[in-house]
């Protein structure tokens, strides 16, 4: 962690007390990622989504604000910052309150695992992927608060169908995970992306590394892992076709109907980090993380602090392509009914994650 | 001081000021949010504690799951049933005792046994040794719980039908 | 059994085919206009905000008695004789000041109910459309090509002929000339 050691030493070098470099260190290096990452991405995913969106439909999108509206989300973060915050009487006002921060807290939570390059991970712990799984109940928690409180049918419904989607879609998630950590034997997500170095052949996706017959034997089934992880990741996410809890024809927008400003922001922000996040793990997961598919540029030319940087921007690319593949089915896919979605789940991803993850012990065993 | 003392405090008193709420306000909502709160304290305080593992299933399994299911029933039920959904006291005595008793258990248990006081331990990861441990030792009774919850989740789905 | 592998497989094929036709819908070129910049060509006939030549009104009132929601208004005051209004291009002669000529647009149904009637084709339909204002009142129009001071001076002017007309016939002489008789 050198940024952590940078502002520890100087704050102690100024203050000689360790306390106050720890906290200021932690505080800061905690809210890195929000400012470099998640405020950035979250503007240019919505910017993207919306030009993405306008595309396939043959439309244009935003223009006017800037070349090609690339402005536009800033625009819409200064109007939403100018709006009144409108608390309505029969809203419970604390936890009307505190929803939005949970929510976001929750799937900023994520962000502290994800290993951006081999030289910044916010926390290596060794739990990594579980921790994750473990983040995503304060979201859970979150949208049902917001529900809640904001005394709306509409809200209430959506924060239930959110909840029930998030604890049910999170069951194939973690079996597709299981058969990883079955595989390699670790939950940590550095050590994880680290097995799958080299080149894109030794990527989970194609096997894991190593040439062995369970390495082509793994294919098939690491495909089926894939796909079931990116489907049940993305009703996590409660990104359309699973978007049944924001449903707006049906439930005007579920569980953020009663909020405006920036406790709106909070959520639709916490939207396109969950977005991110999930994407990151996918990736991480299965493609490699942040290892590049064909070696560094850093090592060709011998510079060897270029390394890192190289595998912070292979692993965002990794993570914004899976975020374009997201708006893509969200505007190609109708929305599911509930029934269906919960059909899906039981039916369908369960019985075949678990079926995978038995395969795949079967040739671990091998 | 270190920066490990002042965030077990913060644990300590997140995990008691919610729990204290939990028990004491009416709002029956709200106590199931306090809940959540107490057991995030407490995972906390295993992480500190060095039980890496442990924090993350009891995020996992209360916070993700406990809770949000007794949220679930108490949205769900509220509006359909006209209950007031309050918590109340009643019967007194008989809980006094059962505190009584149960608080001379713990109080007990505190006194008498022999903490291990490790200064500044590395803390190593525990999930590997506690899955073998799983798998091995307690394999049985691991299995033997599974069974148990099955019945649980059998048991739950029969009485729903009628 | 089959079916359920049927129905996997039937899922994924169409989820495909349909982020098929969406990835090549990305390279489709939009069919937006970009509307101030780029204006599309209106059909020759369009009816849009209204427009009155003043020169060639003679006050007759027809569009107003025609419009059906009423809103446009005209007041006229006959000419003092002596004065030359000038004609219409079609060749009538005016007789009439038109002292008033306010059309309430915003209240315009855009039904050309008046343009027909009108003997001199005067009051005719433009290509405008873009005419929003910040108030109400900035969208009646106001047509008449005299300065108040003018319309003023027209209708004292024709108050003093009146007056004169009447003071003549008070004292019992015929009127030295007729009015003209224009209009109703
Ligand atoms: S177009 Fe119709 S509504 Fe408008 S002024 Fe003429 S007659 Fe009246
Ligand atoms: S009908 Fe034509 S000439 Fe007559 S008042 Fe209207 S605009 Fe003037």
């Amino acid at each position: 962690m050198i940024i952590y050691d940078f502002l520890y030493n100087l704050v102690f070098s100024i203050t000689q007390s360790a306390v106050a470099g720890d906290i200021t260190a932690m505080v800061i290096s905690a809210l890195l990622p929000l400012f470099i990452l998640v405020l950035p991405f979250a503007l240019l995913a919505v910017w993207l989504e919306r030009k993405v969106s306008a595309h396939m439909q043959d439309r244009l999108g935003p223009m006017r604000t800037g070349s090609h509206g690339w402005l536009q989300t800033v625009a819409d973060v200064i109007k939403l910052l100018q709006k009144e915050d409108i608390v309505a009487a029969a809203n419970d006002r604390t936890l009307f309150n505190i929803a939005p921060i949970l929510v976001f807290a929750g799937s900023y939570l994520v962000f502290a695992a994800l290993p951006f390059s081999s030289a910044y991970i916010g926390s290596n712990i060794d739990l990594g992927l579980i921790f994750i799984i473990a983040a995503s109940g304060f979201v859970v928690a979150g949208i049902l608060m917001a529900g809640w409180s904001s005394n709306n049918k509409y809200s209430l419904l959506g924060a239930m169908r959110s909840a029930a989607q998030i604890i049910s879609y999170e069951i194939p998630t973690i079996l597709v995970i299981l058969t990883i950590i079955m595989i390699t034997g670790t939950t940590n997500l550095r050590t994880l992306s680290e097995m799958q170095t080299g080149y894109f052949w030794n990527w989970m996706i194609f096997g894991g590394a190593g040439f062995s017959l369970s390495k082509f034997l793994f294919i098939p089934f690491m495909l089926i892992g894939f796909v079931t992880l990116f489907i049940s990741t993305l009703a996590e996410v409660n990104r359309t076709p699973f978007d049944i809890p924001e449903a707006e024809s049906e439930l005007v927008s579920g569980y953020h109907t009663e909020y405006s400003g920036m406790k709106f922001a909070m959520f639709f922000m916490a939207e396109y980090a969950n977005m991110f996040a999930v994407s990151a793990i996918v990736s991480a997961i299965f493609l490699g993380g942040y290892q590049s598919p064909f070696g560094y540029l850093g090592n060709t030319f011998g510079l060897h602090w270029l390394i890192p940087i190289e595998q912070f921007l292979w692993f965002a690319s990794k993570g914004v392509f899976f975020v374009l593949v997201q708006m893509w089915l969200r505007w190609t896919l109708p929305r599911l009914r509930v029934d269906q979605l919960m059909a899906l789940c039981w039916k369908y991803l369960i019985p075949i994650a678990f079926v995978n993850l038995i395969i795949i012990g079967l040739i671990t065993v091998l | 001081m270190s920066i490990y003392d002042i965030i077990f405090y913060l644990f300590a008193a997140i995990t008691l000021i919610s729990a204290f709420f939990v028990v004491t306000i009416r709002n029956i909502v709200y106590s199931a949010f306090f809940l959540l709160f107490t057991f995030f304290g407490v995972a906390g305080i295993y992480v500190i504690l060095g039980a890496d593992f442990v924090a993350m299933v009891q995020l996992i399994i209360y916070v993700g799951g406990i809770v949000i299911l007794m949220l679930f029933g108490v949205m769900l039920t509220n509006k359909i049933t006209s209950v007031a959904i309050k918590t109340g006291t009643s019967q007194i005595v008989p809980a006094a005792i059962g505190v009584g008793m149960f608080a001379g258990i713990l109080t007990a248990t505190l006194v008498n046994s022999h903490w291990r006081k490790v200064d500044t331990a590395p803390l190593l990861p525990t999930t590997q040794s506690l899955g073998l441990m799983l798998i091995s030792e307690y394999g049985i009774i691991f299995e033997l719980l599974g069974i148990i919850l099955l019945i649980a989740l059998i048991g739950a789905a029969s009485l729903a039908r009628k | 059994m089959k079916e359920y592998f049927q129905n996997i497989w039937y899922g994924f094929a169409t989820i495909l085919t349909g982020m098929r036709v969406t990835f090549k819908h990305l390279f489709v070129p939009a069919v937006t206009i970009q509307y101030p910049d780029v204006k599309l060509q209106l059909p020759e006939r369009e009816r849009n905000r209204l427009y009155v030549n003043m020169d060639d009104c003679i006050g007759c009132d027809q569009c107003a008695r025609a419009c059906p929601v009423d809103c446009i208004s005209i007041e006229t005051v006959k000419s003092i004789p002596g004065e030359d209004l000038g004609k219409t291009s079609n060749g009538k002669k005016k007789a009439l000041w038109v002292t008033k000529f306010d059309i309430d647009i915003a209240k315009c149904c855009f039904c050309q109910l008046c343009v027909f009637p009108c003997p001199t084709e005067c009051i005719y339909m433009t290509d405008v459309y873009e005419f929003s204002e910040f108030e109400r009142n900035k969208l009646v129009y106001d047509f008449v090509t005299l300065t108040p001071v003018e319309r003023e001076e027209k209708k004292a002017n024709y108050a003093k002929l009146e007056a004169e007309k009447a003071a003549l016939k008070a004292a019992g002489t015929p009127p030295a000339k007729p009015s003209e008789k224009v209009g109703d």
